[in-house]
């Protein structure tokens, strides 16, 4: 810097008052995705998982007497006076045919978290919450601690083994009930419980929830059949369209002189990743179920006609529909991998004397496989989220059968299925109790993003070890 | 393919043109330092200066250095630029015209030298019309064959390296009637030998010049036509496009 | 010192001939044209087996579009049009009887900037044989020790045979193309721009590997460094605007060219 004079410099040149702050808007906009993807999935973390732990339960003595127990759930002001009022779950709906309850706070005259109070979890009917006063099993009787004990000792046997008892309880309000062992699935008496005991209560409750299937109408019990569902349809999805959108890919890349029409055609394919997905549910429907089921069912299966049996939503041609539905992505992903690999790398096979094939299947393929497991991991993505299609064409509110089991020939392409999706809709909307189902809402959702994560890591897992094969241990 | 004077100043690298043009230019500088020292040594011997002799003896110390400095600047250029074609053949040919100049500096110095022992001679010096007419003949060989290179035209330069020949011959003759000089009178013998030296000196820068004019003929058309005979030179060789 | 296997043409353009007991390829009126537009016009030359024939001359003349030619790689790209022959001993390598993945096996290319397969360093080399026929292992390792050592690599990469040939540095890996394509057995070999994306001294290696080469098989090398050419071609071709300018024994080309442009061009003057 000789020879400058020392008054230039400093720089005169004023900074635009952006430049300084643009940084941060940037900053400012990630840091606001990151925020609000954290709140997303606190929000179904803490909602869904926390529907499992064991709630203290209360013993709420009124003003006017009336005593009854149940789970604190919220508080909202009360309207148009002061004080707030709070929700209750109090179960016990074959006895006092609510199951919630709003008590205005200013009223309780009492509240007690008594050790003795208990939770029973049945089929059929819910929750019932209040006390044990007996067992009794043929003419055997127990009483008090005795029959916790018992009951306990009862309920960790197979379902099968239990043998014919009679629950005496009694509300909190004071009515006496009986109830059959057969009926309870599961109790707790949370208030008594410790915090290891909560833990593996906890964690029964979400291994229950993961396992088995839906009771009372989606509002209670398990999900298992709609994980199932979702993820053998996203698999079959997967096997149907990978080849086919790789193969079309090829065609375009490789084959097909790159011409105006090839140019339309790539048009064409990218803009169908843009088209409603409702719209693609049309299509199945018309095309799959009716037209190409129908016609099934009329060459093979017209002894059981007018029942259709491809000729209603199943688990094929929802797989078809969303195959088709992700096709483009796996085409636009395959392209793009197959356009990265340098012209260096065909000319250098084809200039060894290799065929068009041999280049295509030893060089070329093998070096766009990681871009095609993008594109499955696009469509994966995109197919276990999707959910208006599948309402047309093949699922379920609640599905009779498993699509497998161990009937030949094992996999049932034709039945209906349970999707995850679809369920949280059901639940959400369509039960009769919105309020009980509303932590199982969350708790599904959580399933949702836990499952779509689950398929994107593996394919990730999976083109991460393909590159590292390639990259440097051969 | 021929090449002309103004070649040199066409490449695309600036930098290399002045390069070049400087080194033509410092090679016509020791041309004339040179040719002057061979005229200032004529001179002073025939006019008997010796402090011109002294001159010229003294300023070879220039042409040694010129030669040291012209041979640099050719070194830097083939390290540097590795010329090709016309390029090379004119690196080639300024170090070789160098070292040729060189020796004609040498001989130059060696005529003066006999000059300074002439002027202690007290006899009448033999010989003098000889060496009046071959370093005549000789200066405008060297003469030409600068000119020659200075414009690249080997129509001039092939009219030098005829004119060696001549030169040849005249030495030769000149050389018997010094013979004769010496057998007729044995006093002589000192400044006839001393003259019979300067000859020599001057056939030998006429040799140069003749190498000189070979250097323009390889410079301008690739031709290398040293230790071949002049008449038997295809004229077309030397014509051709 | 190679001793002069060819007969010098005075006529324009100044082409060197060979007598075809020593002639390889020879190009017979080749023109060639990308969608319409002429990239070669109405070439004929001739190349001297065992000998390293260098093409040079600016961006576009032609020179690769040239290279490519003879190893039918414009098959690939069907707006390339052609008429005139490309003779390989004897054998026109458009003719119908000829096989073109043989035709490439006996033609290798190498590109210029280092294109190994993503592969290990002797599945790269066994590439080629592997289209070839089925050998059994000894004998496909002995060729594939015989090409790398030929490509004056077996030294470096003995050791990690079954790496990556990504890991190796870019002039290894170009040595590792050379082998490669030696692997096969060619009787020619054409190289676009070898070194030009390597440094100087992967350049030199290249360089003697080139010489060394021509006891086994013809060289033709395209390259935009002169001094490379005229390090290692026995042969110079300078082409201009898809024409043959001049060819003619390296060292009278680039001591004494007889075309003024062929000057202008080696010496970096304004043309």
């Amino acid at each position: 810097m000789t020879g400058v004079p020392a008054d230039t410099a400093p720089s005169r040149r004023r900074l635009h008052w952006l430049d300084g702050l643009w940084p941060w808007l940037c900053a400012a906009s990630v840091a606001l995705s990151l925020l609000m993807l954290g709140a997303l999935l606190t929000l179904l973390l803490v909602r869904g998982l926390g529907h499992f732990w064991p709630a203290t339960l209360e013993e709420v003595t009124l003003r006017s007497g009336e005593t009854f127990a149940g789970q604190a759930v919220r508080e909202v002001a009360l309207p148009q006076q002061p004080g707030d009022e709070r929700l209750y779950f109090t179960g016990n709906r074959d006895i006092e045919s609510v199951r919630w309850r709003w008590v205005a706070i200013d009223d309780i005259a009492m509240q007690a978290q008594p050790m003795d109070l208990i939770r029973l979890e049945r089929s059929p009917w819910d929750d019932f919450i209040g006390r044990l006063v007996a067992i009794e099993q043929h003419d055997q009787r127990w009483e008090g601690d005795a029959a916790w004990q018992q009951l306990t000792s009862l309920l960790a046997l197979p379902v099968s083994q239990r043998p014919d008892s009679q629950l005496l309880l009694i509300t909190a309000s004071g009515q006496a009930v009986q109830q059959p062992l057969a009926n309870v699935v599961s109790a707790q008496a949370p208030n008594a419980m410790t915090w290891r005991q909560k833990t593996l209560a906890w964690s029964q409750s979400v291994w229950r929830f993961l396992s088995e299937g839906p009771r009372a109408a989606n509002t209670g019990g398990g999900v298992w059949p709609a994980i199932f569902g979702t993820v053998l349809m996203v698999i079959l999805m997967s096997v149907i369209v990978t080849p086919f959108g790789v193969l079309a890919a090829i065609y375009l890349n490789e084959i097909a002189h790159q011409g105006r029409l090839t140019r339309f055609v790539r048009i064409g394919v990218r803009n169908l990743a843009g088209v409603p997905s409702i719209v693609y549910g049309v299509f199945g429907l018309g095309v799959f179920v009716y037209g190409i089921g129908g016609s099934l069912d009329e060459w093979f299966f017209s002894e059981t006609l007018p029942s259709p049996t491809f000729g209603t939503g199943g688990l094929l041609w929802a797989s078809l529909t969303l195959a088709l539905l992700t096709l483009p992505v796996v085409i636009v992903a395959t392209e793009e991998g197959l356009a990265r690999i340098p012209e260096a790398q065909r000319e250098g096979a084809v200039a060894l004397g290799a065929t068009r094939l041999e280049m295509l299947t030893r060089i070329v393929l093998p070096m766009a496989a990681p871009a095609m497991l993008t594109g499955m991991i696009l469509a994966i993505a995109r197919a276990a989220g999707e959910v208006a299609p599948l309402m047309l064409v093949g699922v379920a509110k609640l599905a009779p059968q498993m699509p497998v089991d161990g009937e030949f020939p094992y996999l049932h392409l034709e039945r209906k299925f349970m999707h995850l999706g679809y369920h949280l809709f059901d639940t959400a909307f369509h039960g009769d109790d919105v309020q009980a189902a509303i932590p199982l809402v969350y708790a599904t959702a959580l399933l949702l993003v836990l499952i779509v994560l689950v398929l994107n890591l593996t394919a990730i897992f999976l083109r991460h070890y393909l590159r590292r094969q390639r990259g440097s241990e051969c | 393919m021929d090449i002309t004077s103004d070649t040199h100043s066409q490449h695309i690298s600036r930098q290399f043109n002045q390069e070049l043009e400087e080194l033509k230019t410092h090679l016509m500088a020791m041309g004339g330092l040179v040719e002057k020292q061979v005229q200032d040594a004529v001179f002073a011997l025939l006019e008997g200066d010796t402090r011109l002799a002294e001159q010229v003896r003294d300023n070879d110390r220039q042409v040694n250095a010129l030669q040291l400095q012209i041979d640099d600047e050719c070194t830097r250029v083939l390290a540097r630029r590795q010329p090709a074609a016309s390029d090379l053949r004119l690196v080639l040919a300024v170090i070789r015209a160098t070292s040729d100049l060189e020796r004609i500096g040498d001989e130059a110095s060696k005529i003066a030298r006999n000059a300074l022992l002439l002027s202690e001679s007290t006899s009448t010096i033999r010989g003098l019309v000889e060496v009046r007419h071959i370093s005549e003949h000789v200066r405008k060989m060297l003469r030409d064959a600068l000119t020659a290179f200075a414009r690249f035209d080997t129509d001039l330069a092939m009219q030098v390296v005829r004119e060696d020949e001549l030169v040849d011959d005249e030495y030769s003759s000149a050389m018997r009637s010094l013979m004769t000089f010496m057998m007729e009178d044995s006093r002589s013998i000192t400044s006839v030998l001393s003259i019979m030296w300067v000859l020599r000196a001057l056939e030998r820068v006429g040799d140069h010049a003749d190498n000189l004019a070979e250097y323009v003929v390889y410079l301008v058309k690739g031709l290398d036509i040293r230790h071949s005979d002049p008449d038997n030179l295809d004229p077309q060789g030397l014509k051709k496009p | 010192m190679l001793a002069p296997l060819h007969s010098v043409n005075t006529s324009q353009p100044p082409v060197t001939h060979f007598p075809p007991e020593h002639c390889c390829l020879s190009i017979d009126h080749l023109s060639l044209a990308y969608a319409g537009k002429e990239a070669l016009r109405d070439l004929t030359l001739s190349i001297p087996r065992h000998r390293v024939t260098a093409f040079i001359g600016p961006s576009g003349c032609g020179k690769s579009t040239l290279l490519r030619a003879i190893n039918r790689l414009h098959d690939l790209n069907e707006a390339v049009s052609h008429s005139g022959q490309i003779v390989l001993e004897g054998q026109d390598i458009h003719g119908p009887q000829v096989n073109v993945t043989e035709l490439r096996r006996r033609v290798g290319m190498v590109f210029q900037t280092p294109n190994p397969f993503p592969m290990s360093i002797y599945e790269n080399v066994a590439f080629g044989l592997r289209l070839q026929q089925r050998l059994p292992k000894r004998k496909r390792d002995d060729i594939i020790e015989w090409a790398l050592t030929s490509a004056a690599l077996w030294d470096e990469v003995k050791d990690r045979l079954h790496r990556s040939a990504w890991q190796l540095s870019g002039g290894q890996q170009q040595r590792l193309v050379i082998a490669r394509t030696l692997a096969v057995k060619p009787d020619v070999l054409l190289l676009d721009e070898p070194a030009s994306a390597l440094d100087p001294i992967s350049t030199l290696k290249i360089e003697e590997l080139i010489r060394n080469l021509k006891s086994e098989l013809t060289l033709v090398l395209v390259t935009h460094n002169m001094q490379q050419a005229a390090r290692v071609s026995d042969y110079t071709a300078f082409l201009h605007q898809g024409e043959l300018i001049e060819y003619g024994p390296t060292d009278q080309l680039f001591t004494n060219p007889r075309l003024q442009r062929t000057e202008n061009y080696i010496t970096g003057r304004v043309t």
